[in-house]
């Protein structure tokens, strides 16, 4: 089992990004649910915040105590096994733990434990504030442009009528006519007005591609705070021009130049300076992924897209939508749109990861369907990994899909059963991404031309009238020079 | 009424056909002769046409009766004919005034049809995504305050959130449904800085239209990406030598070729009646829902309303709800360029003389013989030699007033509302957002300001980059 050690100044803990198979017995206990108040924007959580409750794992050390993550993490003592429900699908989401049955979870040093349960008590006590809610819906109005439509297809339902004219109906929901032009300014804006109630006045995050980037530039210029993006040297060159963009919105892009100079190392030094600052500074974090309480966060804050869809099918057809199909990367966006309806038994929930040149290739990032379970970025989920441990470099052509991870809850669906996932290839997106721009005028992400892509699958065997909602979670005008080069339109 | 048209058509024919062997042999000799004219209920057919000749206006416009309706337009300045005061008009060959009148009854009876009112209404709510939010700008407000603490308030509304990045989709999805409803198989377009043809490409895909559109050569190179943009969603981009104005003469020279199952999108508020009529009632919407949205948030009209203008089509939008509100100040903010005196600019209002261009009577910038100016602006889409004839109407009768910016001030303003609101304005709504800097200043504590942010500039951060030469 191979580790990454990262040495930082005091206090000197080391970040463990542990890659290992063999986890089970780090699982911990589940502590029976307790009620909090009905919050407006966000439903009833199952626990109460740490102040109340001490959540720690169960070998937490206090403050000050010098330690090698190693050794944290294999615990001396053997925690009771996780006690499962019959019911699967009514188990927390997450628990007191922040674990989604065995997965997701705090695997981070105890530098950052402080940090995780203050974000974790201030996010509960703005669920239930009105003033802090009225803020937030007042900006995703104004500023985002929410709420964002439920677009019939008609000619892409049309394309998939079969020749009896039977087929079912495809709606999008509209997530690239969002301000930046995808979902990830929900969040951003969501953990920006977080921070400022925490009284922070610096933003850090990374990114790979630049599109997480420009969106933390975004909610920091229009929140006045001092933003400062890590981003890989390699990446830095190819992207040239996202990183002036992210200096027009006023951001400090600060390159990263060990290891392969890439997201993973970025995300590594957005880590280590946020140990380092964690008084002054939020970190804000792109997606569902991560240690507790980020996967549960950053899914309600895009929780939006899923309340708006079922208001909007009631309205529509006067029901519920049949199945859904997200694309998976980190799984915000799906996160976002499912969410809503794991609850909602009869409604389908269907996941599409990337499949790069194919899942036998080896160059792909469908971490669902190839990876095994481990800990990376603070949280346990499915990964890709060797078997050594190692992180294998994982390849999409849309840069939001190139993760070798993915979030915890989704890995939880997973195994219960109650979302699918599949994947699709490089040319199945590409070509999604052509069709829909040519029979409807919206030109998807790549990210989102994965989702799409699946349609091609799952449509003509569905029964007549079937209800599909897409969320179209991005708009594809940046991934236009790279479609072109593929597709030599 | 038909024979007096009859006769006036034969008429004007034959000085048609005089002119040109006068003025230019080697045009007239593509000209088809007299025998080969067939006359079709009044209005004659003919085989082959030169369009620069018929752009250049030779045939009076017809008189029409001016009905009870109409009458009660003077007071914008619109009577019969589309004319706004002496401006607008419809300045064509006899060949498209049939066409014209047909599309201006289409459009009479789309306004008053619920159907497609409602298709209309539900089309920019689930594609288009409207409406638009108007967007309190907090950091931009206290930019302008001054060390009283006082100052205006500034408010966006928000047209680069649209579907397509701009206000331009507006018009043309309204446009490609009247195309399908008059049973036309396929849809030309020209286009300058390439948001209207990109609009039009996407309404067409969406209404399974097929979609040409004639492009610049020049533009083109400026604004190759968007030319990919058009190619994906499926639309033929046909290139012209020259810029947009070469392109939208080549667009109409093929359209009339093919009259019968093509339709002429037009993308803006210039041209022969009904166009800028047409283009202005759909992009209305924009002030229609400001007026609701600020009764909403301050239960009050908005005190000034600032938009840049190219051929005026966001800024018409915008203004026509509030024109007969003669509390509300109306500001209009043109392409100054290099500057006003450089000769390289796009202030059509501030430095055009009256002539007829593309059909309709109206400023433009023109030389001591006539001949156009080429316009320059760092914002592509604000580069057109005239105006709509209705904001020289405006301009006129004093209702608007008019200024302008230059590339350097709509830079800075670019940068501006990038750092402090984190919204990339397009370049050609940058000049709005550069006369802030002059307005603000004079406008009394509270004042409420709404500025038409009517396109995004994430892609013009490219254009900025090239000429800072440098990360900011």
């Amino acid at each position: 089992m191979t580790v990454l050690f990262f040495q930082i100044s005091s206090p000197v803990y080391f970040l463990h990004l542990c890659h290992g198979r063999d986890l089970r017995r780090h699982q911990l206990s589940v502590d029976p649910p307790r009620q909090v108040p009905h919050p407006i924007l966000f439903p009833p959580l199952p626990f109460t915040p740490s102040s109340q409750q001490d959540c720690r794992p169960a070998t937490f050390r206090p403050a000050g105590h010098k330690s090698r993550i190693s050794s944290t993490l294999a615990r001396e003592s053997s925690p009771a096994p996780v006690q499962m429900e019959a019911e699967p699908t009514r188990l927390l989401r997450p628990d007191s733990f922040g674990r989604f049955g065995k997965f997701g979870g705090k695997y981070v040093p105890e530098t950052l434990m402080h940090a995780l349960s203050e974000l974790e008590s201030a996010f509960h006590a703005l669920a239930v504030d009105e003033e802090f809610q009225k803020e937030l819906s007042g900006i995703l109005r104004d500023y985002v442009g929410r709420e964002s439509p439920l677009y019939f297809a008609e000619r892409l339902s049309e394309h998939y009528r079969r020749p009896n004219g039977e087929g079912s109906l495809v709606y999008l929901k509209r997530e690239d006519l969002n301000h930046t032009g995808s979902h990830k300014i929900n969040n951003a804006i969501g953990q920006a007005l977080l921070a400022k109630r925490l009284g922070k006045k610096r933003i850090i995050a990374e990114t790979g591609a630049g599109q997480h980037g420009v969106a933390t530039a975004t909610v920091c210029a229009r929140f006045g705070l001092e933003c400062i993006v890590y981003m890989g040297a390699q990446d830095m060159e190819r992207q040239a021009l996202n990183v002036f963009r992210m200096r027009l919105l006023g951001a400090e892009v600060r390159p990263v130049h060990s290891g392969t100079a890439t997201l993973k190392d970025a995300t590594s030094e957005a880590i280590r300076d946020w140990v380092t600052n964690v008084e002054s500074t939020h970190y804000i974090l792109g997606s569902v992924a991560g240690p507790h309480p980020y996967p549960m966060m950053v899914r309600e804050f895009h929780a939006v897209i899923g309340k708006e869809t079922r208001r909007q099918a009631l309205e529509k057809w006067g029901g519920k939508p049949d199945i859904l199909v997200a694309c998976v990367g980190g799984g915000s966006n799906a996160m976002g749109l499912f969410h809503e309806f794991v609850g909602d038994e009869d409604v389908r929930l269907i996941g599409v990861e990337a499949a790069g040149f194919g899942l036998d290739s080896g160059k792909h990032a469908a971490t669902l369907s190839k990876g095994e379970v481990g800990v990376l970025h603070g949280a346990m989920s499915y990964l890709l990994q060797d078997q050594d441990g190692q992180i294998i470099e994982p390849h999409s052509i849309s840069a939001g899909l190139d993760y070798p991870g993915v979030g915890p809850e989704h890995s939880f669906l997973k195994d219960i059963g109650r979302a699918e996932y599949h994947s699709v290839t490089d040319e199945e997106a590409l070509e999604a991404f052509k069709r829909v721009s040519r029979l409807e005028g919206i030109i998807p992400a790549l990210e989102t031309s994965h989702a799409l892509a699946y349609l091609e699958k799952l449509c003509p065997d569905l029964p007549n009238g079937t209800k599909v909602v897409v969320n179209c979670s991005g708009r594809g005008d940046k991934d236009v020079h790279t479609a072109i080069k593929h597709l030599k339109v | 009424m038909t024979c007096n048209v009859q006769n006036y058509v034969l008429l004007t024919n034959k000085i048609y056909t005089k002119r040109t062997q006068a003025s230019n042999p080697e045009r007239s000799r593509s000209l088809p002769s007299a025998s080969s004219f067939r006359v079709v209920c009044a209005v004659e057919e003919q085989t082959s046409t030169s369009t620069s000749i018929a752009l250049n206006r030779i045939s009076m416009p017809l008189d029409m009766e001016i009905s009870e309706e109409k009458k009660k337009k003077k007071s914008l300045g619109e009577v019969g004919g589309g004319k706004f005061g002496r401006y607008g008009g419809k300045y064509v060959p006899e060949t498209l005034i049939t066409c014209l009148a047909k599309l201006e009854a289409e459009f009479n009876l789309v306004l008053h049809d619920p159907d497609f009112q409602a298709e209309l209404t539900m089309a920019l709510r689930d594609y288009v995504g409207r409406e638009t939010p108007l967007y309190f700008a907090k950091r931009l407000t206290n930019h302008y305050k001054d060390e009283y603490g006082e100052g205006p308030e500034i408010y966006i509304k928000r047209e680069d959130l649209n579907h397509g990045g701009s206000h331009k989709m507006n018009n043309a999805i309204a446009q490609a449904m009247i195309a399908k409803r008059m049973g036309r198989t396929s849809v030309m377009a020209s286009t300058g800085a390439g948001q209207h043809g990109v609009a039009t490409a996407a309404a067409c895909a969406k209404l399974s239209l097929k979609c040409t559109v004639f492009m610049g050569t020049t533009d083109m190179e400026k604004q190759s990406s968007n030319v990919l943009l058009m190619n994906l969603l499926g639309a033929e981009v046909k290139p012209v030598k020259g810029n947009f104005k070469d392109a939208s003469s080549q667009a109409i020279r093929e359209w009339v070729g093919s009259l019968e199952t093509s339709y002429y999108l037009t993308g803006t508020v210039v041209g022969p009646h009904p166009c800028p009529s047409m283009v202005r009632e759909f992009q209305s919407v924009i002030g229609k829902e400001t007026r609701t949205q600020a009764m909403e948030k301050w239960g009050g009209k908005p005190d000034v309303l600032v938009a840049c203008v190219g051929s005026g089509s966001n800024a018409l939008g915008f203004f026509h709800e509030f024109v007969e509100d003669q509390d509300v100040r109306l500001i209009g903010v043109e392409a100054a360029g290099f500057g006003l005196d450089s000769g390289k600019h796009a202030a059509t209002l501030a430095r055009g003389e009256v002539g007829v261009y593309h059909g309709a009577m109206s400023y433009l910038l023109q030389d001591s013989e006539g001949q156009i100016q080429r316009p320059h602006s760092v914002g592509v889409g604000l580069e057109y030699p005239g105006v709509s004839p209705e904001l020289s109407f405006l301009k006129d009768n004093g209702r608007a007033e008019f200024y302008t910016a230059t590339d350097k001030e709509a830079i800075e303003a670019y940068e501006r509302l990038c750092r402090l609101e984190g919204i990339f304005p397009a370049l050609e709504a940058a000049h709005a957002f550069a006369y802030l800097e002059k307005l603000c200043p004079t406008l009394p504590n509270g004042t409420r300001v709404v500025v038409n942010c009517s396109g995004r500039g994430y892609k013009d951060a490219a254009r900025v980059f090239d000429i800072l030469g440098h990360p900011s």
